[in-house]
C-alpha cells in the first residue's frame, strides 16, 4: 500500500506518456494485490475447452504450447495481454475475449497446480 | 478317448468358463452395488470424449462406452485423404487407451434402443444394460431424396461419415480423367461442420490442380451462403483462379433430381453431368436418437446446461444430434459438449449443484491447401434455454492475410487435430 501511495505521489509530478505508463503500472499492481482465491471448480470447468488445442490437462503433443504447470503469473498475464490487445496471435485472441478477468486467472490457476 | 481325470478336467473347466461368462453377463446385466453406472452410446468425438472425462471427474463411476465399431475414422482431415495429402490410417482411431489407462469398460455392440422408461440400453442382441444416467452421441443420419437412396453412396458418395466412404471417393478422385467434372452438392442448413464441404473442394481442387490440371469443380449449392465464405473464395481466387464453380441455390445451384448411378443431375438451369459425384444430402439426428424417441423434428432438444434431453430423464444428448445453436454441429463441440456434460453428471450423481453457467467453445480450422489455413472460433455461455456466445470474442481469420499467417494456420490444424486426437483417445 506504501508502494502504491509513492507511485501516486510521483504521478502528480509528471505528465503526459509517463502518466499513462504508470496509471497501467497501477492497475498492474492492483490487479496483482487484490488478487482472487483459487475456486479449483471453476479454474477446472474453464480449463475444459483448452485442452482441445492444448491437449489433455494442457499437455501438448502438437504444435501448440504446453500450458501444464506453467506459472501462474506468466499465464495470466499472457492472457490479459491477448485479451487486451498488447500480444496478437492467429488464435488466441479470439478466445479470450469470451472469458472475464477473473475467469482468466482462474483458469491460470488450474493450469499452474498442473505436473507437466 | 477321454478318461475320467480328463472328463473331470472338462467338467471343471466348463463350469469355470460358465461361471466367468455369467458374472461379466451379470455384471453387466445389472446395476452395480455400491457404484453409480453411466452407459455411453456411440464413440465418436461426444461419446469417447464423455467416457474418458467422466473416468477423470469421478473415477468411481463404473463407465460403459458402446460403440459398434471396433476403429473409428474422423471426418475432421478426412478431406486430407481424399486428396491423397494423408493416408486412410492418420484418420483411424481405436478405443484400446480409453480401456486400459482410463478403465472405460467399452462393448462393441448395435444398441437397439435407449429405454428412458426402465433407465436401460437395449442392444439388438437382447441384452439389457442398466443405467444410472444414459449419454447419446449418435450423429447423424441423412435424409433420402430426389432420387439418393440408401444405397446411392456406392455410386455416388456423401462421404460424410468417414471410413469406406471417404475411401471410395478418394479413389474415384483418382480414376477421374484429366479433364473431368467433380460435382458436389452441399446440402441446406442445417448439417454436420459447416465449413466441410467447401475444405474438401479447396483440397480436391489442390489435387487436381497438381495432377488433373484440366479438370474442374462444381458445387451445386443447396444454400445461399456458407461458412467462411469471403475466406474461401479469397483463397480460391489466389489458389485455383478459375477451377471452381460454386453456384448458389438461387443461381443455378438447385437440385431437382439426382441419377446417382448415372451421376446426372437435373437443376432449374439443365443438366449436369459429374465424372465424380459428390452427393451430401440433407441431415436428422442419427436413427438411434429417433428410436429412443429423443427427437423433436430432427433433433433433440436438451438442457443447454447439462445436455439431458427434454424428452427422457436422465439421458444426455450430446455433439451433432443435439440442439446446441448457437454452437455449430462440429467435432469441436462435441468434445466441448462431452467434457460439459461429463462434468455436470458427475456432480448431479454426488448430488452436488450443477455449474451455473457452464461454458463451452469452438474452433474450427481449416484447410484450402496444405499450406494453407484458416479459422473461426467461439466462446459460448449455456444460460436458461440457450447457448448463448460471448459477445466480442470469436470470429475468423483476417481477410487478406499475408503467405505467412495462412501457413501458420495450416500448422494449427495440424496440431488441433493431433492434439484434439489425443483428446478423446489418448
Amino acid at each position: 500500500m506504501i508502494c502504491l501511495l509513492k507511485i501516486i505521489n510521483l504521478n502528480y509530478k509528471i505528465k503526459g506518456e509517463k502518466m499513462k505508463k504508470i496509471a497501467l503500472a497501477l492497475v498492474c499492481l492492483y490487479g496483482i494485490s487484490f488478487a482472487s482465491n483459487y475456486d479449483p471448480v471453476k479454474g477446472q470447468m474453464l480449463s475444459l475447452s483448452c485442452a482441445s488445442c492444448h491437449g489433455t490437462n494442457g499437455i501438448s503433443s502438437g504444435i501448440m504450447p504446453t500450458i501444464a504447470g506453467m506459472g501462474k503469473t506468466t499465464m495470466q498475464r499472457t492472457l490479459m495481454d491477448y485479451k487486451y490487445g498488447r500480444k496478437t496471435g492467429t488464435m488466441m485472441q479470439k478466445h479470450v475475449k469470451g472469458f472475464s478477468d477473473d475467469e482468466l486467472e482462474q483458469v491460470s490457476y488450474y493450469f499452474s497446480k498442473v505436473e507437466r | 478317448m477321454m478318461n475320467r481325470r480328463n472328463f473331470n478336467k472338462l467338467v471343471v473347466s466348463s463350469f469355470a468358463l460358465s461361471m466367468a461368462a455369467c458374472s461379466s453377463l451379470t455384471s453387466v446385466g445389472s446395476l452395480p452395488q455400491k457404484k453409480k453406472r453411466v452407459v455411453v452410446v456411440g464413440g465418436g468425438f461426444g461419446g469417447a470424449t464423455a467416457a474418458k472425462y467422466l473416468k477423470k471427474f469421478s473415477p468411481d463411476t463404473e463407465v460403459i462406452l458402446i460403440e459398434q465399431n471396433t476403429e473409428y475414422y474422423t471426418c475432421p482431415f478426412g478431406n486430407t485423404v481424399i486428396a491423397g495429402i494423408n493416408d486412410i490410417d492418420y484418420i483411424k482411431h481405436d478405443y484400446k487407451t480409453l480401456e486400459s489407462k482410463y478403465k472405460v469398460q467399452v462393448i462393441h455392440a448395435k444398441v437397439k434402443k435407449v429405454d428412458g422408461a426402465s433407465n436401460s440400453v437395449i442392444l439388438e442382441n437382447g441384452d439389457v444394460i442398466p443405467y444410472h444416467r444414459a449419454i447419446v452421441s449418435p450423429g447423424i443420419d441423412f435424409k433420402y431424396e430426389k432420387g439418393y437412396v440408401e444405397g446411392s453412396e456406392q455410386y455416388s458418395p456423401h462421404a460424410y461419415k468417414a471410413g469406406a466412404q471417404t475411401s471410395l471417393l478418394r479413389k474415384q478422385l483418382e480414376e477421374m480423367k484429366d479433364g473431368g467434372t467433380y460435382v458436389m452438392v452441399a446440402p441446406e442448413n442445417p448439417f454436420r461442420c459447416p465449413p466441410g464441404p467447401y475444405e474438401r473442394i479447396s483440397l480436391v481442387a489442390h489435387y487436381l490442380k497438381n495432377n488433373k490440371p484440366k479438370s474442374k469443380i462444381i458445387i451445386l449449392d443447396q444454400k445461399k451462403k456458407f461458412s467462411k465464405q469471403g475466406l474461401f473464395q479469397e483463397g480460391w481466387e489466389e489458389l485455383y483462379a478459375d477451377m471452381i464453380d460454386w453456384r448458389s441455390v438461387e443461381f443455378g445451384g438447385k437440385v431437382e433430381k439426382v441419377d446417382p448411378k448415372k451421376r446426372i443431375l437435373t437443376t432449374d438451369e439443365g443438366d449436369v453431368h459429374a465424372d465424380v459425384l459428390n452427393y451430401i444430402p440433407r441431415q436428422k439426428a442419427g436413427k438411434l436418437a429417433f428410436d429412443s424417441g429423443l427427437t423433436k423434428g430432427d433433433w433433440c432438444p436438451v438442457n443447454t446446461k447439462t445436455f439431458e434431453s427434454r424428452i427422457v430423464k436422465n439421458v444426455h444428448v450430446i455433439g451433432d444430434a443435439s440442439i446446441a445453436t448457437k454452437m455449430p454441429k462440429s467435432g469441436f463441440s462435441a468434445n466441448s459438449q462431452a467434457k460439459v456434460a461429463a462434468l455436470q453428471i458427475s456432480r448431479l450423481l454426488k448430488k452436488m449443484p450443477v455449474i451455473n453457467p457452464p461454458k463451452l467453445a469452438n474452433t474450427c480450422y481449416s484447410l484450402l491447401s496444405p499450406s494453407y489455413g484458416i479459422s473461426v472460433a467461439a466462446v459460448y455461455e449455456a444460460h436458461e434455454d440457450k447457448i448463448k456466445k460471448v459477445k466480442g470474442a470469436g470470429g475468423l481469420s483476417p481477410m487478406g492475410a499475408d503467405e505467412g499467417f495462412r501457413m501458420q494456420e495450416a500448422e494449427y490444424a495440424v496440431g488441433w487435430y493431433k492434439n484434439q486426437m489425443a483428446d478423446i483417445f489418448k
